[in-house]
């Protein structure tokens, strides 16, 4: 015969876990999945519910959103996968950008990281590039963007690229304007089956680009394009427009069709608000998708803010690996902060 | 077109509004379009079912046994989930308590959830009752929070567990569902054991009355158990119910119940 004299005396730190719990499990059961639900616990047993809690989470497939002092709020069931929800291309370090240099022999009024024939050159360096491109090929990277400043000004730029196009399919970005004498001898000795030319042309007819650009911009660029075409390479064409010149693009797709310009290769990007550009879309950690970005001072955010300490994400380039995993990592932080805050912040 | 089938069910957490409308979206592309209307309790389920309101409910095992009495056996079990076919009712206490068996139970205080709950609190006296105790061999009180909804949110039970808990009983009786979802004492295993696990009995179903023409149940059957939870779209909605399969229902289950009801002389209607 039992009696209740048996009762083994209350373990509070316990009692209080599962106190804790139980109203979790009441509270889940009230909102819908995607919802979370806040419970309290005493400062003494902070550290026994959160481990329960934590636990009790894993076991049901809830999540914890926030961990507070006194508090836990929890998501009825797991928030989506923020990399799950990116078009795979889209995935950190699918691609890396590298900035082979910062000096430019143009000193365009929009340019995001600031260059000019003053600025100081930066350099990535020879061997610097090819452990980035073995490491991105070893890291399931699938293509190497090259970018500056502009690349065509270095001596050695055909043997860093062919760094790269050893390893890796590569995009080259350049203003077009330097495909003479022995800049045109390294061009030619690139891989045309591995490396795409990308040439910034802004508009149709000179004026515009020419007045961001400089004067007789245009003309260099264009016909920087044909020397490219001449040489067997692919080109594709990005253009920079303010917001307000979105709308007149069919007549710069003509034009860019008469170049023989491919459709798929007119990219048209919106002009950022960074560098000595002074309007431009805003563009923060928060609202951009990372582009894994590597200058001679270390790992960027994102290729537009690639001179912005607030993109910086840190010095050590190598191992290569461990960069695209910290910037993963923060994406993934940043989008469920945001999903939180949508949570907690409704708009009516 | 074809006439959607409506279904009742009761409205015992927010996540019915999205369940349904996935079935309905599911059903939608299939022969077997459906409408939902959504119940407070069982009760008013039952009565919209047997008056014609509705072409199914999906019913609790008390809902369906109130139904096969008030219809004379006449009404039909089509489906329930896979999960409804070994439901199980866990007596538990706080660990190192001593309890060894139902009999142990004898002088002490038992906790059962709200009153028209089968797993906490019917099923339970029952199996007290087969274990050879009479209600007044054990201290029992019951915690009524959720009548109406025959226990299907749980609440009832977590106030048991928080009696237990808080030394006003020594013991509760919960669904197996519960307890899975504190986990099972494995999660914090200084609070609660369990010591007593009744055998299996059945639990949801969708019930119809037999003016819904054969014709039009079994094709209807047919696309509920060709839910696939494998098939992404149909997971989600799978999860929220909680079920891996729907399967054809298993009637002797609600034996128990049918005996215990008759017992304890339970009211015709909630
Ligand atoms: S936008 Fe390009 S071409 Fe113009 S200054 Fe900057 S790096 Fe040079």
């Amino acid at each position: 015969m039992v009696t209740t004299s048996s009762l083994v005396s209350p373990s509070t730190a316990e009692h209080t876990a599962m106190g804790v719990v139980l109203d979790l499990i009441e509270g889940i059961g009230r909102v819908p999945t995607g919802g979370t639900v806040t419970v309290g616990f005493g400062h003494a047993h902070r550290v026994a519910a959160l481990d329960l809690v934590e636990a009790w989470c894993a076991a049901t497939g809830n999540e914890i959103a926030v961990a507070a002092q006194l508090t836990v709020t929890v998501r009825h069931g797991r928030a989506p996968d923020p990399l799950a929800q990116l078009d795979p291309a889209q995935r950190p370090g699918a691609r890396v950008w590298v900035y082979t240099n910062f000096d430019c022999n143009l000193a365009c009024d929009y340019c995001c990281v600031r260059s000019s024939p003053k600025a100081a050159r930066r350099a990535i360096g020879a061997d610097r590039l090819q452990q980035i491109a073995s490491e991105a090929a070893d890291a399931d990277v699938s293509e190497l963007i090259l970018t500056g400043g502009e690349p065509f000004l270095l001596n050695d730029l055909d043997d860093l690229v062919n760094s790269c196009t050893d390893r890796l399919p590569t995009t080259l970005l350049t203003n077009g304007m330097l495909f003479r004498g022995t800049r045109l001898e390294r061009l030619r000795r690139m891989d045309r089956s591995r490396l795409t030319l990308q040439v910034s042309v802004d508009s149709a007819t000179p004026a515009i680009h020419d007045s961001h650009r400089g004067t007789g911009s245009w003309a260099k660029a264009v016909n920087g394009i044909r020397i490219a075409h001449e040489e067997g390479f692919r080109v594709k064409v990005a253009a920079t427009l303010p917001a307000d010149q979105m709308h007149e693009l069919d007549p710069f797709h003509v034009f860019l069709d008469t170049l023989a310009i491919s459709r798929e290769d007119q990219v048209i990007r919106a002009l950022a608000h960074r560098g000595v550009s002074d309007s431009g879309i805003e563009l923060t950690v928060n609202s951009l998708i990372p582009e894994v970005t590597i200058t001679a001072d270390g790992v960027y955010w994102h290729p537009v803010a690639a001179d912005h300490d607030d993109q910086f994400v840190t010095r050590d380039i190598f191992p290569l690996a461990d960069a695209i995993a910290e910037i993963t990592r923060r994406f993934v932080a940043h989008r469920r902060a945001a999903d939180s805050a949508a949570e907690w912040f409704p708009c009516a | 077109m074809t006439t959607p089938l409506v279904i009742g069910s009761v409205a015992y957490s927010p996540n019915v509004i999205p369940i349904w409308e996935g079935l309905r979206d599911y059903f939608a592309e299939t022969t077997t379009p459906i409408d939902f209307v959504l119940f407070s309790n069982y009760g008013r389920q039952v009565d919209a079912l047997i008056s014609g309101t509705l072409d199914l409910a999906w019913n609790t095992n008390l809902a369906w046994v109130r139904t096969v009495a008030q219809t004379d056996d006449a009404c039909r079990a089509l489906a329930s989930r896979d999960t409804d076919l070994n439901f199980k009712t866990v007596f538990v206490a706080r660990t190192g308590s001593g309890f060894t068996s139902l009999q142990s139970l004898q002088g002490r205080r038992l906790v059962l959830g709200s009153r028209d709950s089968a797993q906490a609190a019917i099923l339970p006296v029952h199996f007290l009752r087969e274990a050879g105790l009479s209600e007044g061999d054990i201290r029992i009180t019951r915690i009524d929070s959720d009548v109406g909804k025959h226990g299907d949110t749980g609440r009832s039970e977590l106030d048991a567990l928080r009696a237990v808990l808080d030394d006003r009983a020594d013991a509760a009786a919960i669904g197996i569902n519960t307890w899975n979802a504190i986990g099972r004492g494995e999660l914090l295993p200084g609070a609660f054991e369990s010591f007593w696990t009744s055998p299996e009995y059945s639990h949801c179903t969708f019930t119809a009355m037999p003016s819904l023409a054969i014709e039009r149940a079994d094709p209807w059957v047919a696309n509920l158990l060709a839910m696939d939870w494998k098939n992404p779209q149909h997971r989600p909605i799978m999860e929220m119910e909680g079920l891996q399969a729907w399967v054809p229902p298993r009637l002797e289950g609600y034996a128990s119940l049918v005996a215990a009801v008759s017992e304890q002389r339970i009211a015709p209607r909630w």
